[in-house]
């Protein structure tokens, strides 16, 4: 009679799983200010600006801060992308991000971040639409099975999916990563890289 | 049965369970439910009166006219304002919304010199002030910081207290020669928190600036009479009172109203139009009212007007104030903060609260798998969560239909809330 976009606690259950949970509370890829080693060419400025110093001259560093106007959560992806000169394709050689948000929000930028870092950025768009589709599913999941695994852990926001209002938190790192990409993308087409060029 | 276990037994969308578990319905403050009385007013309009007002000769319209203007009447009652032909006060809107837009967009037009000599004193210059607050919601701060753009006014307002009560006990010095319009709420819809407003009347008018009041979040809980509380202009929404969506109410004293310019134009509000020169535009409140009105809404609107009335307001009053105090042992919960007076004093139900370490969507979600509904976001006021030092909260709020139980019953699933998200 009325359709059920609510939950009872065993909704509840599926749809905080342990995965996002546990990511949410300890998430990857997250810039925490002075503490993270791996990222030291990621600076912090006197007024918590952020910014992505490349380690190379092929790769290009770039940014996007996402913004969910219905709770005020961000997100900023920072990416670094290696060229893809010498026949070798465009590679996220780094990602990180920083924001704050809802547990959905959070894990979804935890588990992207394991997902996509080291992977060429072919991949990742191709993983970023996956999840898409998975997102936009209304529950059901993808009939794909190739892309059932390739998003690995990703696949735990099936759940997430039936409810219309929590989409948006779920995407929201995908989109960041999928804008700051496309910059840095920008970046080698403007930088007068013959090989870059010779790429497309 | 008490009577207030009557008034809930009138709501039909409150008899169902919600993943097979009784409804709580505790997000009144953006919407309120409504009564069998009101659905049957919409239904039996469209099934027995439906037609165009003020226009045509033939029965419906007859009927539709007198049911139309018969419900203004009774919305006027309801908050004081005066009624009868020649003396309305209350103009239909859209909403709250768009009465405040439509009020902000008259005093422009003032502002460039519309309505002749007899609108000059609602005309705001360069240099002069409006007054709003940081408690304001976006509905009321917008269309008058957009007010100030347009016509170089500066935009000052009220700080909030620690409490987030707006400090009107500061009404002397915010309130200057130059300021020309306060535009206040009258409770905060994040905070719950009655304001004060008697002090910022009486300066505003001591300067000579029109008071506009945001009652939205005070008609359907608290009695409210704009003529005792002397404010110049006021909206409300009937939605937030029992009524339907899309229809709302601007007040404004007659007097005010008579030389008011209008905003939207259209027709059924011009005596005369011409080609080559200005219309001559009907007396209010037909002059704001430009195109098809929202008749049936109207109507209904009118029906959940006198509904309150017989429940009675002052009852009301006491019959939340019980839930309202119930509701504030939030506070005492590990973990959460009360945005707003943590006392019942000056305050309705309406009860925004932050948990430590978990977002207030996640929040929203958890409470819902019991079948609670409470509001989640920043309730279209960003300024007021800032000063709490937040983006967002949560937020419950009661209705008439509330019990001691549903209270309860959310006192205990926010109880459960940290450590299900292992805080």
């Amino acid at each position: 009679m009325v359709e059920d976009f609510g939950m009872g606690e065993q909704e509840l259950q599926e749809m905080y799983q342990e995965v996002i949970l546990d990511a949410s509370k300890h998430p990857h890829g997250k810039i925490v200010s002075g503490a993270d080693s791996s990222l030291e060419t990621v600076s912090i400025g006197a007024h918590g600006g952020i910014t992505l110093t490349s380690g190379h001259e092929a790769c290009k560093t770039a940014q996007s801060q996402q913004f969910n106007p219905t709770c005020g959560d961000t997100a900023t992806v920072y990416v670094e992308v290696s060229s893809g000169s010498n026949g070798n394709s465009y590679r996220i050689e780094r990602i990180a991000w920083d924001g704050q948000g809802c547990s959905i929000s959070q894990a979804s930028l935890s588990i992207m971040v394991d997902l996509v870092q080291g992977q060429t950025v072919d991949k990742a768009m191709a993983l970023a639409q996956d999840f898409q589709l998975l997102m936009h599913s209304r529950g059901v999941g993808l009939d794909d099975n190739q892309a059932n695994d390739d998003l690995g852990d990703a696949i735990v926001f099936q759940g997430v999916s039936r409810y219309p209002m929590r989409i948006k938190c779920a995407l929201l790192g995908w989109e960041g990563m999928k804008a700051s990409i496309a910059q840095a993308m920008t970046q080698f087409e403007t930088a007068d890289v013959p090989a870059v060029k010779s790429q497309k | 049965m008490d009577e207030f276990a009557q008034v809930r037994a009138q709501f039909p969308i409150l008899k169902q369970q919600i993943h097979g578990q009784p409804l709580i319905y505790l997000d009144s403050a953006a919407t309120a439910q409504k009564p069998q009385c009101v659905i049957d007013a919409e239904s039996h309009f469209y099934e027995y009166e439906n037609a165009g007002v003020h226009r045509g000769t033939h029965e419906l319209a007859a009927r539709a006219t007198d049911a139309f203007d018969q419900a203004r009447s009774k919305v006027a009652a309801l908050v004081g304002a005066q009624y009868g032909d020649g003396l309305e006060e209350i103009i239909v809107t859209g909403g709250a919304t768009a009465g405040l837009n439509l009020l902000a967009a008259a005093l422009s037009y003032a502002s460039q010199g519309r309505g002749g000599s007899a609108a000059q004193q609602f005309a705001i210059r360069e240099g002069d002030e409006i007054v709003v607050s940081e408690a304001e919601h976006h509905s009321v701060l917008l269309p008058f910081q957009e007010l100030s753009y347009r016509t170089g006014a500066k935009l000052r307002w009220f700080q909030l207290d620690q409490e987030g009560r707006i400090r009107s006990d500061t009404a002397e010095q915010v309130i200057t020669e130059r300021t020309k319009i306060v535009a206040i709420t009258h409770i905060s819809n994040v905070t719950g928190a009655v304001t004060d407003i008697a002090p910022i009347v009486r300066r505003a008018h001591e300067v000579g600036a029109f008071v506009v009041l945001d009652a939205c979040q005070s008609v359907p809980h608290i009695p409210v009479d704009f003529h005792a509380l002397d404010v110049d202009f006021a909206v409300w929404s009937a939605h937030k009172m029992y009524g339907p969506t899309g229809v709302g109410f601007l007040y404004g004293k007659r007097a005010l109203l008579e030389a008011l310019p209008p905003a939207s134009f259209g027709g059924s509000m011009v005596e005369l139009a011409f080609m080559d020169r200005p219309a001559q535009y009907m007396a209010p409140p037909a002059r704001f009212e430009a195109g098809t009105q929202p008749v049936a809404q109207m109507v209904a609107a009118a029906t959940a007007a006198e509904w309150l009335s017989e429940i009675g307001l002052s009852r009301i009053v006491t019959h939340e104030k019980v839930l309202s105090q119930e509701m504030l042992k939030l506070g005492g919960i590990e973990g959460i903060r009360i945005l707003g007076p943590s006392t019942g004093s000056g305050r309705i139900g309406t009860v925004a609260f932050d948990v430590d370490g978990v977002h207030p969507h996640d929040v929203g979600q958890f409470v819902d798998a019991r079948g609670i509904g409470i509001r989640v976001g920043h309730h279209c006021a960003q300024p007021v969560h800032r000063h709490f030092g937040l983006y967002s909260s949560s937020r419950a709020s009661i209705g008439v239909y509330n019990t001691i139980d549903d209270v309860d019953k959310l006192l205990n699933a926010v109880s459960d809330v940290r450590s299900f998200f292992r805080v």
